[in-house]
């Protein structure tokens, strides 16, 4: 019960964590992370910096023609202004034509949906200061952030007034296919998501926080699996005495190890979904089947470490200390 | 007819430099169907001659022979095997599994021994064992539930579940009243008369003696002769 209750507790924590953890990295970075897996092509000389790349447009077009689902898209952090002069700050994204990104025409925009919470509504005016026309909201896209600000698609020509800059930042071609260009230099989405500034500290230190905190659960796994097989050392020297295998009480050690860690696994990971659902609404938090399921099997590795040690201990117990003792 | 005997058996522990011989050359055989009782004062041996002939301890030097094979010369994993199919033990304490039932005891014996039995085989050999020790009204109770005579007597059917040739107990009515010590010493002898297996008792109560077929005394490591009708029946 004590063990089960440690185990709940500690991975409980991690998968919390890891949801913020997660949280965190969608808000900095959905936008690419929810591109397919693919390439990142800067210039060569933008020193693996994206805002201080640009794409010469010759090769640009040499790349769109022979790759159909090739795109050109740039980013640039900025603000807009509502009706009521209220700033709201976004990412703006401009795009070539793709069918991974919405198409967006001249003096439109289309934003995250957390626009709607800061009262933004279809067909509303936002203006910004580079832009000498205002554009109108034509819908919005779901969970789309980039460098913890939301997304706002507008048109490249809207896009090259506000910043002056006509040659796009990036190319991206999704699946296998890769360009070889000396003037390009490519990345693979992971290898993108490192160059966005502050991504790769902000989730290093949460990663290792996790660490830690995986680690630590393997420390009191190993400590409580030995008390509680400590407490029961008559009667596995009784047991041993009777002659039962050395293999069966391995057996009998990892199968309790499995249940209390499944069953502490199973209300943790109930407990951090139920938290997603009760967080406030700006709490960045995301944790997907795929991260529970490899935190559990860490979980899972860890517990089978701890019960295995203590397991071992057990081997060493003489029968007859057992026998001498009094009733368990 | 002689079904296990132990031969010269030593033991010699080292303290440090100093080295005690607990046994000096002990010969002990058991008869089938027969129960034979260990007495003795505290140290003179006999607990460590039952711990090494039922295979928990190794001799210094000595042959225990039975089933045809000398256990001394074994392997761990081999006497292991010897001691869950063919040896049976009772202790001072019942040492029963606190989370399981009377009759999971029993069947836990069963899946060390290795029996092989159907589902349908095992519940009726736990029934009947569980009525030959009167038992069986408690059979879905657990330990913390049971007297301590209770315990034994569910102890002593764990022992015998899985039809062991020999059956060692070490002080098995030590920690019982003369009343129940004397109940469980009937029912030890009334199972090795019915189930024709052999018994090695260590025993300190006087009161047991009646009723076992051979007696032996040891005294600092050496079994002193001894005349049998001294205290059988």
């Amino acid at each position: 019960m004590i063990l089960g209750s440690i185990i709940f507790l500690v991975s409980f924590l991690t998968l919390s964590i890891s949801g913020l953890a997660n949280g965190l990295s969608q808000d900095n970075a959905s936008l690419i992370k929810d591109l397919p897996e693919g390439h990142f092509y800067l210039s060569a000389d933008a020193e693996e910096t994206y805002n201080l790349s640009k794409i010469d447009p010759s090769i640009q077009k040499d790349v769109l023609k022979n790759h159909a689902d090739a795109t050109a898209l740039s980013i640039q952090m900025g603000f807009l202004h509502n009706a009521e002069e209220k700033q709201l700050s976004a990412a703006f994204v401009t795009t070539s034509d793709s069918p991974l990104f919405p198409k967006v025409r001249q003096g439109e925009i289309i934003v995250d949906n957390s626009f709607k919470e800061k009262g933004v509504k279809i067909g509303d005016q936002l203006t910004n200061d580079q832009l000498n026309r205002s554009l109108t909201v034509k819908g919005f896209v779901e969970k789309k952030k980039f460098s913890h600000s939301p997304v706002a698609f507008v048109n490249t020509q809207d896009y090259t007034q506000m910043y002056g800059q006509k040659e796009m930042q990036m190319l991206f071609i999704p699946g296998d296919t890769t360009i070889a260009n000396k003037d390009l230099q490519t990345f693979s989405n992971k290898a993108f998501l490192k160059a966005i500034p502050s991504y790769s500290a902000e989730q290093l230190s949460l990663t290792m926080i996790i660490w830690f905190l995986i680690l630590i659960s393997g420390l009191l796994f190993a400590i409580f699996f030995y008390m509680m097989n400590v407490q029961k050392i008559g009667l596995y020297g009784i047991l041993k005495a009777i002659g039962i295998k050395m293999t069966s009480l391995f057996a009998m050690i990892w199968t309790q190890m499995f249940v209390i860690t499944a069953i502490a696994l199973l209300l943790s990971a109930l407990g951090s979904q139920l938290f997603s659902l009760l967080a406030p609404d700006g709490m960045p938090y995301h944790l997907p089947i795929n991260v529970m399921t490899q935190l559990s099997i860490v979980f899972f590795i860890v517990g089978f470490i701890g019960a295995t040690l203590s397991g071992l201990q057990i081997k060493k117990i003489d029968p007859l200390q057992a026998i001498q003792k009094g009733d368990m | 007819m002689t079904v296990f005997s132990v031969n010269d058996i030593r033991k010699t522990f080292s303290n440090g430099e100093v080295e005690e011989e607990i046994l000096k050359g002990v010969h002990l055989s058991l008869q089938e169907g027969e129960l034979t009782a260990l007495i003795g004062a505290s140290g003179s041996g006999k607990s460590t001659l039952l711990t090494i002939a039922a295979g928990l301890q190794t001799a210094t030097s000595g042959n225990i022979l039975f089933d045809g094979r000398n256990l001394s010369t074994l392997s761990a994993n081999k006497v292991r095997d010897v001691r869950a199919t063919q040896f049976g033990f009772v202790f001072q304490f019942a040492h029963l599994v606190p989370f399981l039932t009377v009759e999971e005891q029993l069947l836990l014996m069963l899946d060390v021994a290795e029996v092989k039995q159907s589902k349908k085989e095992r519940a009726a050999n736990v029934q009947k064992l569980l009525q030959l020790v009167e038992m069986d009204h408690r059979k879905d109770a657990y330990p913390s539930t049971l007297s301590g005579g209770e315990k034994q007597r569910v102890a002593i059917a764990r022992a015998l579940i899985h039809k062991p040739k020999i059956l060692f107990a070490d002080e098995p009515t030590a920690s019982l009243d003369s009343k129940k010590s004397k109940q469980i010493i009937t029912l030890l002898h009334n199972l090795t008369k019915t189930l024709h297996f052999s018994t090695l008792i260590v025993t300190h109560d006087e009161e047991v003696l009646p009723f076992v077929d051979h007696v032996i005394k040891m005294q600092d490591g050496v079994i002193l002769p001894t005349k049998d009708d001294m205290y059988t029946k």
